[in-house]
């Protein structure tokens, strides 16, 4: 018999009687009158910064005016200037000593700061490795909550929420960004 | 009742500053987390729903764990069953070794605490290194979690800074957290860019998918699969939940219950190998299946490991993660510790004052402190029903049901008063410690009744 096998019939021989799967009509999620408005003061609580694109405004020259030092900005959308495309290079490691990368997001949660970045990109390291990232979102796609966000995405292998800036507590509870991850997340609204 | 938990729980308490701080922080930690639940008008829904969904998955269990992995496989994934620790060790080294991997980076994973996999894999040649910054820190200390959460919590920042001046040459006498954290940082980046594999652990295997997902707040466990190509993932079998819809519902608890946050900063969604890389799924049951059958106790299996239940509890707070005898501390770890093996972690059901704040906040309703109460009721059935509480009782039932002898002992109840004093009561059984003896009547109500004393003033 083959472990599969064995563990399944385990639980089998161990089973209760099956209790059925809950209704979701009872769960009324949270709502806002302004989902924007919410996203923004969430994402700040969460450790990130907000920038709205007024229209007319070049996102690289609003990106510049965030990151005027950083000399590697990673990038495989067409509309941003970068010096690397995680499309195309070779391997992930090239991607480590990125100042600022650029990805876009496709749904944003009022309720908790978090956006969908499906890897959409060859190598993903460029949301992790770079040492800010920004992340774009459209207006139109903040929703309030995780069910809507989940009734929303499709994940093509890879899918993070973020939330904020990587962060950690492990030494004396003590909060600092900036763990293994980027240290600071900019979320443009445009 | 002397257990293990109670004499260690003691010597914590010897460190008072420590002691308290820890004591403070996990309060702290609680309260940050009632913030949350109440900033959500549904959240009780929330915890029926994660309940119900939880005990409809594990009683489908064989169901959703097919679905689960048919669809990994769809999605390329490899998947394994290991029926045991030692069958989920060998098939990590075996992948590991088929591979050529020497250096593993490993993302917090409480399975492979359960199955002591880097014990066996440093035997075997290959190094490990931890990428939490928590768990990494009592690495290099060659320590254990003392909390499944938040897993360096029994230290200070000057341990750490000490620990870092040696492992990782940090300042001399610098202990500031942010810079020890970037210490950390850089010297976790060469692990990543070298290592040639990552490990996770999976908080969730979604079965109308074939994904699993992980929560980490540093990112680690993405670094840890960005870099290297090849990806092992470490899953229980009872993780498994069955859609989407399911998933929001854990996810909007898990986080604000388990640290106050709204949402962990990562929540990662791998549903198959990286362009070019390989992507493992090890399903492990390792006594989880016959837990299943345990009619008292299998809702245990509910738990989704947010550790609330040791951030509230007054016993954890003030006795460390390190006074249980099972490698999960506080009212979960009893529990599951019971269920593993009564006989060896028997010690831990002393560590519950039965306040069972533990029962409300877990997120998916583990009524814990009943299970510890019920486990207290078995503990004749693993032969460690504690010898003085054996005596106590039994002495009370021989007087109790003899009427005359229980009025005569009444009668001499005062003369207790001096005699415990002079022998100095705190001192002589182990129920006076750290209680005091209420003085006795000079008359029972009994006797006072007879004599007309007893009047209704009304």
């Amino acid at each position: 018999m083959t472990s599969k096998q064995n563990i399944l019939s385990e639980i089998r021989k161990h089973g209760r009687q099956p209790i059925e799967m809950p209704s979701f009509e009872t769960l009324s999620p949270v709502r806002y009158e302004d989902c924007l408005e919410q996203f923004v003061v969430t994402a700040r609580q969460v450790g990130g910064r907000v920038a709205l694109l007024e229209e007319g405004t070049d996102i690289n020259a609003l990106i510049r005016s965030f990151y005027p030092e950083a000399s590697v900005i990673a990038s495989s959308l067409p509309f941003v200037e970068a010096a690397l495309d995680p499309d195309t290079v070779a391997d992930a490691r090239e991607l480590n000593g990125t100042d600022v990368g650029v990805v876009k997001g496709e749904v944003a949660v009022a309720e908790n700061g978090c956006v969908w970045v499906p890897q959409t990109m060859k190598e993903r390291a460029v949301l992790f490795i770079s040492e800010c990232l920004v992340i774009i979102v459209d207006r139109k796609d903040i929703v309030n909550n995780m069910h809507e966000a989940y009734s929303r995405i499709d994940n093509p292998g890879y899918g993070c929420f973020i939330s904020g800036p990587s962060k950690t507590a492990d030494i004396a509870q003590a909060l600092v960004m900036g763990a293994q991850a980027a240290r600071d997340v900019l979320y443009v609204i445009v | 009742m002397a257990t293990r938990h109670s004499k260690a729980a003691r010597l914590f308490q010897k460190n008072r500053e420590k002691a308290e701080w820890q004591d403070n922080t996990l309060w702290g930690v609680r309260v940050k987390r009632d913030r949350m639940a109440k900033s959500l008008d549904e959240w009780e829904t929330l915890r029926d729903m994660a309940s119900a969904i939880k005990k409809h998955t594990v009683t489908n269990l064989d169901v959703y764990l097919e679905q689960f992995a048919e669809n990994a496989e769809k999605n390329g994934i490899i998947v394994h069953w290991a029926k045991d620790a030692e069958e989920f060790n060998e098939t990590v080294l075996d992948i590991l070794r088929s591979h050529d991997v020497r250096k593993l980076v490993k993302s917090k994973s409480m399975l492979t605490e359960e199955c002591e996999m880097n014990p066996y894999l440093e035997k075997n040649g290959i190094k490990v290194v931890e990428t939490d910054l928590g768990e990494r820190i009592i690495q290099l200390l060659d320590q254990k979690p003392s909390h499944i959460v938040m897993p360096a919590i029994h230290l200070t920042q000057e341990e750490v800074g000490a620990l870092f001046e040696k492992e990782l040459g940090s300042e001399k006498g610098n202990s500031d957290p942010a810079y020890l954290t970037y210490c950390a940082r850089k010297s976790l980046r060469d692990e990543f860019l070298t290592a040639d594999a990552g490990l996770t652990g999976a908080n969730f295997g979604v079965a109308q998918t074939g994904e699993i997902v992980i929560c980490t707040n540093e990112g680690n466990a993405d670094m840890s699969t960005s870099v290297p190509k090849l990806h092992i993932a470490a899953m229980g079998i009872e993780k498994v939940i069955p859609d989407y819809r399911s998933l929001a519902v854990f996810h909007r608890l898990l986080a604000r219950s388990a640290t106050g946050q709204p949402s962990t900063t990562f929540t990662s969604h791998f549903r198959g190998p990286r362009p070019g890389g390989e992507m493992h799924i090890i399903l492990v049951d390792n006594g989880r299946s016959r837990m299943l059958g345990d009619d008292l106790h299998w809702e245990t299996l509910k738990c989704i490991r947010c550790g609330a239940c040791m951030n509230t509890c007054p016993v954890y707070r003030r006795s460390g993660g390190y006074s249980y005898t099972y490698f999960i501390p506080g009212p979960v770890g009893v529990n599951l510790g019971m269920l593993r093996d009564g006989k060896k972690y028997h010690d831990n059901v002393s560590a519950c004052s039965l306040c069972c704040s533990c029962d409300n906040v877990c997120p998916a309703k583990v009524n814990l402190s009943e299970q510890i109460y019920a486990w207290r009721q078995q503990l004749r059935d693993f032969g460690k029903e504690p010898m003085s509480k054996k005596v106590m009782s039994g002495g009370m039932k021989f007087i109790f049901d003899r009427p005359g002898l229980y009025n005569a002992a009444i009668g001499c109840s005062p003369l207790i008063n001096a005699a415990a004093s002079a022998a100095g009561y705190a001192g002589l059984g182990l129920w006076g410690k750290g209680r005091d003896l209420p003085e006795f009547a000079k008359e029972s109500f009994h006797t006072m009744w007879k004599k007309g004393k007893v009047k209704n003033d009304k």
